[in-house]
């Protein structure tokens, strides 16, 4: 769930640009992976010729894989250069935390800002000099975002990214916007004709890409639920009838005495319910662990840097769901127990025991 | 008469066969009666009381209580009937082991709707009747068995029934405390007017009994 969701986010990305990269890379989202570096200027001013384009922005995107000399199964720290005065091409309105610092001025400074994430793990403050890949860089900044992908990123001049991670003059993607009276469409066709070696996709076709993925994400999720309760719900199933059965004698001591069916149906039935609600709060509380804890294990990030965000992790109305769903498959598999347990009659009980 | 058996008989399939475990008795108890029914094991003494205590349903019979033909009672209408007019006591005494003394009187009390406060109290007098009232909040398992048996008639006589039903009720007991036991269902017989019905191997109960009922392969017969 986490994963559609930190994909889903990355949408509000070029909001309404076109993503151009290198016809040999892989886009997810907003992410390119793959595929050769784009000469930058050469590659600018060629889309500015193309008629519809007004305006044209050099990306850099890395996401190494290692940092600190751990191995990354996913890749969940990013370094994104983007020319002084075009932030809000990805950080939107996103604001520095407590209002402290400022964004990079200079595309020839050595200034960057970091993910809120980012900065707690390496505890990097406005200020702080960050040595990253061996360069010294300047802390002017530290966003405060719930959105993944910029809480784990560093955002710095396109210049400075480049020198940094050895990439001269060369980018992975442009965004572009297309002029009015220019649909998004025919800008991306006239581009791609015009240069040959790119592919640029329209916002309709980024999203294209991903859906069947996400789709797919969530037919397993669908699946994995749904085993895990019908699991759940024979599992309460034999509890009750187990229970049920071990008390045979005071269930039809109860129906000797007179109590109505109902109130022995309701009686094994709140017995459920509360098995529920205790297990509802462990569920909830270790499945919630236990997802911060596969977390850190698939990302190297310490444990602990997740816990300030488990309400994004696990969202509050989605714990409080998974809650009333245990609540709800503990009651359903205490229905045919309760059932047997208000039609326990006292001769036929006596009768087997004696 | 306050309880009338006409031919009530009770057969179980047992296989290919059919085991008549009741055959064509024909009961009459009248108001403060203390009936003795004794037999051997499997003669039929806890099916007839089960019968009788709308426990169970005739093959075929009928039962009057207070000549009220009760064979066209719904299940709901048997269930009320138990709770507010027979009373019941158990060999193994069929306390719930969760509950302590007083929880255990206040149950049919409770299932009866009467309120809190007078369940309570009802219960508490109950149990002071049985001399246990400094027992009121032990679990049975902080019981002997003679106190058990105690708590299960303060139980059965929590909705004041007019019937009180005892299932081999000294069965489990010394016979000092199966003593004690017989005179309060004797006491609960003549001095607040039930009627009680005592199924038993107990020559004690025969001793006391208005009158003692045999039962043999299923038919009863009145004893001298």
């Amino acid at each position: 769930m986490r994963y559609t969701t930190v994909v889903k986010e990355m949408n509000v990305l070029f909001n309404g640009q076109l993503m151009v990269v290198s016809s040999g890379a892989v886009v997810i989202q907003a992410i390119p992976i793959g595929g050769s570096m784009l000469p930058q200027n050469f590659t600018e001013e060629r889309i500015q010729d193309v008629a519809g384009v007004a305006n044209t922005v050099p990306i850099l995107f890395v996401t190494p894989m290692q940092i600190d000399e751990g191995l990354q199964a996913v890749p969940v720290n990013f370094s994104l250069g983007i020319p002084v005065g075009d932030w809000q091409l990805i950080l939107g309105s996103t604001p520095l935390k407590d209002g402290v610092g400022h964004f990079p001025t200079d595309d020839l400074s050595n200034e960057i800002v970091v993910g809120n994430s980012l900065a707690g793990q390496y505890n990097w403050t406005v200020g702080k000099i960050a040595d990253v890949n061996g360069f010294e860089l300047n802390v002017t900044g530290i966003l405060d975002t719930k959105m993944a992908l910029l809480s784990r990123s560093i955002v710095m001049p396109l210049r400075l990214a480049q020198q940094v991670y050895n990439y001269w003059e060369s980018v992975n993607m442009f965004t572009v916007s297309s002029a009015q009276g220019y649909s998004q469409q025919q800008v991306a066709e006239a581009v791609e004709q015009h240069l040959g070696y790119v592919k640029v996709l329209t916002e309709d076709e980024r999203n294209d890409i991903i859906q069947p993925v996400l789709a797919q994400v969530e037919i397993w999720n669908l699946g994995i639920q749904t085993v895990v309760f019908l699991l759940s719900l024979i599992l309460v199933m034999t509890i009750t009838v187990m229970s049920v059965s071990e008390r045979r004698r005071d269930f039809a001591t109860l129906d000797a005495i007179g109590a109505p069916l109902t109130y022995v149906f309701r009686v094994v039935i709140f017995e459920t319910a509360l098995i529920g609600v205790i297990g509802g709060v462990l569920g909830v509380f270790f499945g919630s662990l236990g997802a911060l804890f596969l977390g850190s294990l698939y990302t190297n990030i310490p444990i602990s840097q997740f816990f300030s965000s488990i309400f994004e992790i696990v969202p509050p109305l989605y714990m409080l769901e998974i809650f009333a769903v245990i609540i709800l498959v503990c009651c359903a598999g205490g229905i045919v127990p309760a059932l047997n347990a208000a039609r326990m009659r006292l001769a036929e009980v006596l009768k087997a025991e004696y | 008469m306050r309880i009338r058996t006409v031919g009530l008989t009770k057969t179980y399939r047992v296989g290919a066969a059919d085991i008549c475990a009741v055959d064509k008795v024909n009961l009459e108890v009248d108001g403060a009666e203390f009936i003795a029914v004794v037999g051997p094991s499997g003669s039929g003494k806890s099916t007839l009381l089960n019968l009788v205590g709308l426990n169970d349903v005739p093959t075929s019979g009928k039962i009057y209580v207070d000549e009220a033909d009760t064979s066209g009672f719904s299940g709901g209408r048997r269930r009320r009937f138990r709770l507010l007019r027979m009373g019941f006591v158990f060999q193994t005494f069929n306390l719930f082991p969760t509950l302590n003394a007083v929880e255990n009187v206040e149950l049919p009390l409770a299932l009866a709707g009467k309120p809190r406060m007078d369940q309570r109290e009802r219960a508490v007098k109950l149990l002071e009747t049985v001399c246990l009232g400094n027992r009121i909040f032990h679990r049975p398992r902080e019981l002997s068995m003679g106190e058990m048996q105690r708590v299960a008639i303060a139980r059965a006589l929590a909705n004041d029934p007019e019937i009180v039903i005892a299932d081999e009720p000294t069965g489990e007991l010394d016979s000092v405390t199966a003593g004690e036991i017989i005179s309060l269902l004797f006491d609960i017989s003549k001095k607040e007017g039930r009627t009680v019905l005592v199924a038993t191997h107990d020559e004690k109960v025969v001793d006391v009994a208005d009158a003692v009922y045999r039962i043999q392969d299923g038919r009863l017969t009145a004893q001298n």
